[in-house]
């Protein structure tokens, strides 16, 4: 064990000293804070639109709703960062040529692999906490400045939507760990990584909605399972039909069935990703 | 693969291989006479490209081994074979008695492969510290590692900015990270300036020292020629000579120029001693033992021809490297060492 140790504690130096990673987390976050507390808080302050909808709109800042609103962001936004993230991690190395340097030293391409993706896993639970601590932070001075009610979810409320947003980046980091595999670099993996997320998966879901055959597909896609898993925990969700690049207008699926979906996925992107590293030839 | 360690002019040698042939060493003593050990290993990729074809490398432990070849001849692919980072279509292969890839023999070898490769972004003390990290290695060793390559200084610079010399070096530290038994170089000097590769062949010499063995692939003859205690010839994939520098060489020749010629050639062929007597340009080639050469003087002298010309002739590893290598083509070799024709096979 202490081998594997020692190889998760070099790929968490790998992730630590790269700018990529930083900058993907602080993106995450930025956009987190932005979307969620910075763009809403001004238009309330503003007073533009909102008229009769303006309490809602507050009351949508306030504690009570961090979680609906920090979780919101975490199919979308975060599955395409944490999908370059997982290219980051894997693609470059082939760029660089330093699979061949890291299997001619003793670890098993195996144990390479695996301590890559525990590395990955823990640098996931700091974009979580990222993007939590920066929007407790957001709607505790909006509660402070417009004296709103500072009523926060519970401890538990708190671990499930960790757990949930966690489960969310992580099967987005694999599809991005996984292109990379297959496309041994990081330009293709990235591009086709986007274009399914952005483009494939968000025309399938409208499509579903009109053409029934379609409906059993769209269920079985990321996107409709991700942003399933998180919805019980976010009733903000609910109405959030037509409402930019990151709403989705369903269908839906079971909270049970999703969280069995997506663990599906996260073993088989590993399990393809590991039966490509084993058997392909390192050039 | 023509080998003078076969050829019927050094009967002595050709009965070790003999005894050997009649004589299957266990597993152990296979480990502890060749650290390297391959038998019909090759590469196809597709239907038309062969890489390596039938390749059988033997590498004694404690020596340093050059492994000859002009670009594209199957080097970097055998080495890569060697390990585990590309699967053989065929054959098999030992290192330290394991198969390739194992992570007991790789945990005792240290390779560099091609161009080193490293995190860019890292500085090269970190991307020691990455590799001890993976290979389990006590990260104390990376201060010897970076002094021994006189990178100690530059260590905290980002590997990225460092210069191909430097990355050479650096990855020279690498494979050194884990004090190993065996290290696989694969052409180390490339791209280093001549004060570099001066530098770089002190550095393997010293690190061939003992009991540690160096399997140094290169396409250069004078690198070998000052570094290697023996070396294998590939080309087209095949290990087409394999012996000592000396072995590889040949045997000295003396070169005559005489007047006449004519009458010179027909009376140092009479000679005994003499193997063998070739037409070089304007003057003979004599394959003899350099003693015989006050002799050769004294008898032409004495049949009254002119000799303005009696010199030592020793052939370099790059002629005959360049012979080898020129000559070799499909399943046989032929080629001239010492004046004798060999048709030969790879092992």
């Amino acid at each position: 064990m202490s081998g594997m140790l020692g190889s998760v504690s070099a790929e968490l130096l790998l992730l630590r000293k790269r700018v990529g990673v930083w900058v993907l987390l602080g993106i995450w976050t930025l956009l987190a804070i932005t979307f969620s507390y910075i763009f809403p808080y001004i238009t309330y302050v503003t007073g533009s639109e909102f008229g009769p909808d303006e309490q809602s709109t507050l009351a949508e800042m306030l504690p009570a709703q961090v979680i609906d609103t920090t979780i919101a962001g975490f199919p979308f936004f975060g599955g395409a960062l944490t999908l370059i993230l997982g290219v980051l991690a894997i693609g470059s190395d082939y760029g660089w040529g330093t699979p061949k340097t890291l299997y001619t030293q003793g670890p098993s391409r195996g144990r390479v692999f695996t301590a890559k993706l525990l590395a990955l896993g823990l640098a996931l639970v700091l974009f979580v906490l990222g993007a939590f601590a920066v929007n407790v932070a957001g709607t505790a001075f909006i509660a402070w400045q417009e004296s709103g009610a500072a009523d926060w979810p519970s401890i538990v409320e708190f671990a499930q939507a960790f757990g949930a947003g966690w489960l969310v980046l992580a099967v987005w980091t694999l599809l991005g760990v996984l292109l990379a595999t297959l496309t041994r670099g990081t330009a293709l993996a990235i591009g086709i990584g986007v274009l399914y997320t952005l483009v494939l998966e968000g025309l399938l879901s409208a499509f579903a909605t009109q053409i029934e055959s379609l409906e059993p597909l769209a269920k079985g896609v990321l996107r409709t399972n991700t942003y399933s898993l998180v919805r019980p925990l976010g009733s903000i969700l609910e109405g959030s039909t037509d409402n930019g690049p990151g709403s989705f207008a369903g269908p839906y699926v079971g909270t049970a069935q999703a969280f069995l979906v997506l663990a599906a996925y996260v073993a088989g992107f590993i399990v393809i990703a590991t039966v490509v590293l084993r058997r392909r030839d390192v050039v | 693969m023509v080998s003078l360690e076969r050829s019927p002019i050094m009967p002595a040698t050709r009965a070790t291989i003999v005894t050997a042939q009649t004589r299957t060493p266990t597993t152990e003593q296979r480990e502890n006479h060749y650290v390297i050990e391959t038998d019909g290993l090759s590469k196809r990729y597709g239907e038309g490209i062969i890489a390596v074809d039938k390749l059988a490398l033997r590498v004694k432990r404690g020596e340093v081994y050059g492994f000859l070849g002009p670009n594209g001849a199957g080097k970097t692919t055998t080495l890569r074979m060697l390990l585990g980072l590309i699967r053989p279509t065929s054959g098999t292969a030992l290192v330290l008695g394991r198969p390739p890839g194992d992570a007991d023999g790789l945990r005792r070898l240290g390779a560099m492969v091609e161009t080193p490769a490293f995190y860019p972004y890292l500085s090269g003390r970190d991307n020691l510290k990455v590799l001890a990290r993976h290979a389990g290695v006590d990260e104390k060793r990376i201060e010897p590692a970076l002094a021994q390559v006189d990178l100690s200084k530059r260590g905290d610079d980002r590997f990225g900015t460092y210069s191909l010399g430097m990355k050479q070096r650096l990855g020279v530290a690498a494979t050194l990270l884990k004090d190993p038994d065996l290290l696989i170089l694969d052409e180390p000097t490339n791209g280093l300036d001549p004060a570099g590769m001066a530098e770089m062949r002190d550095l393997i010499r010293g690190l061939g020292r003992g009991d540690r063995t160096v399997l140094l692939s290169s396409h250069l003859m004078t690198e070998v020629e000052q570094i290697c205690d023996r070396a294998g010839v590939i080309s087209g994939g095949r290990l087409v000579a394999e012996g000592t520098v000396a072995e590889l060489r040949g045997r000295d020749h003396l070169r005559l120029r005489a007047e006449p010629l004519d009458a010179a050639y027909r009376l140092v062929a009479g000679l005994q001693g003499v193997d063998s007597v070739e037409v070089a340009g304007d003057a003979l080639r004599i394959a003899t033992d350099l003693a015989h050469a006050a002799r050769i003087n004294r008898t032409l002298v004495e049949a009254e021809i002119a000799v303005s010309e009696l010199t030592r002739e020793q052939a370099s590893l790059e002629s005959i490297f360049l012979g080898l290598t020129n000559h070799t083509n499909g399943s046989h070799a032929r080629h001239q060492i010492g004046g004798t024709s060999h048709v030969g096979h790879a092992r």
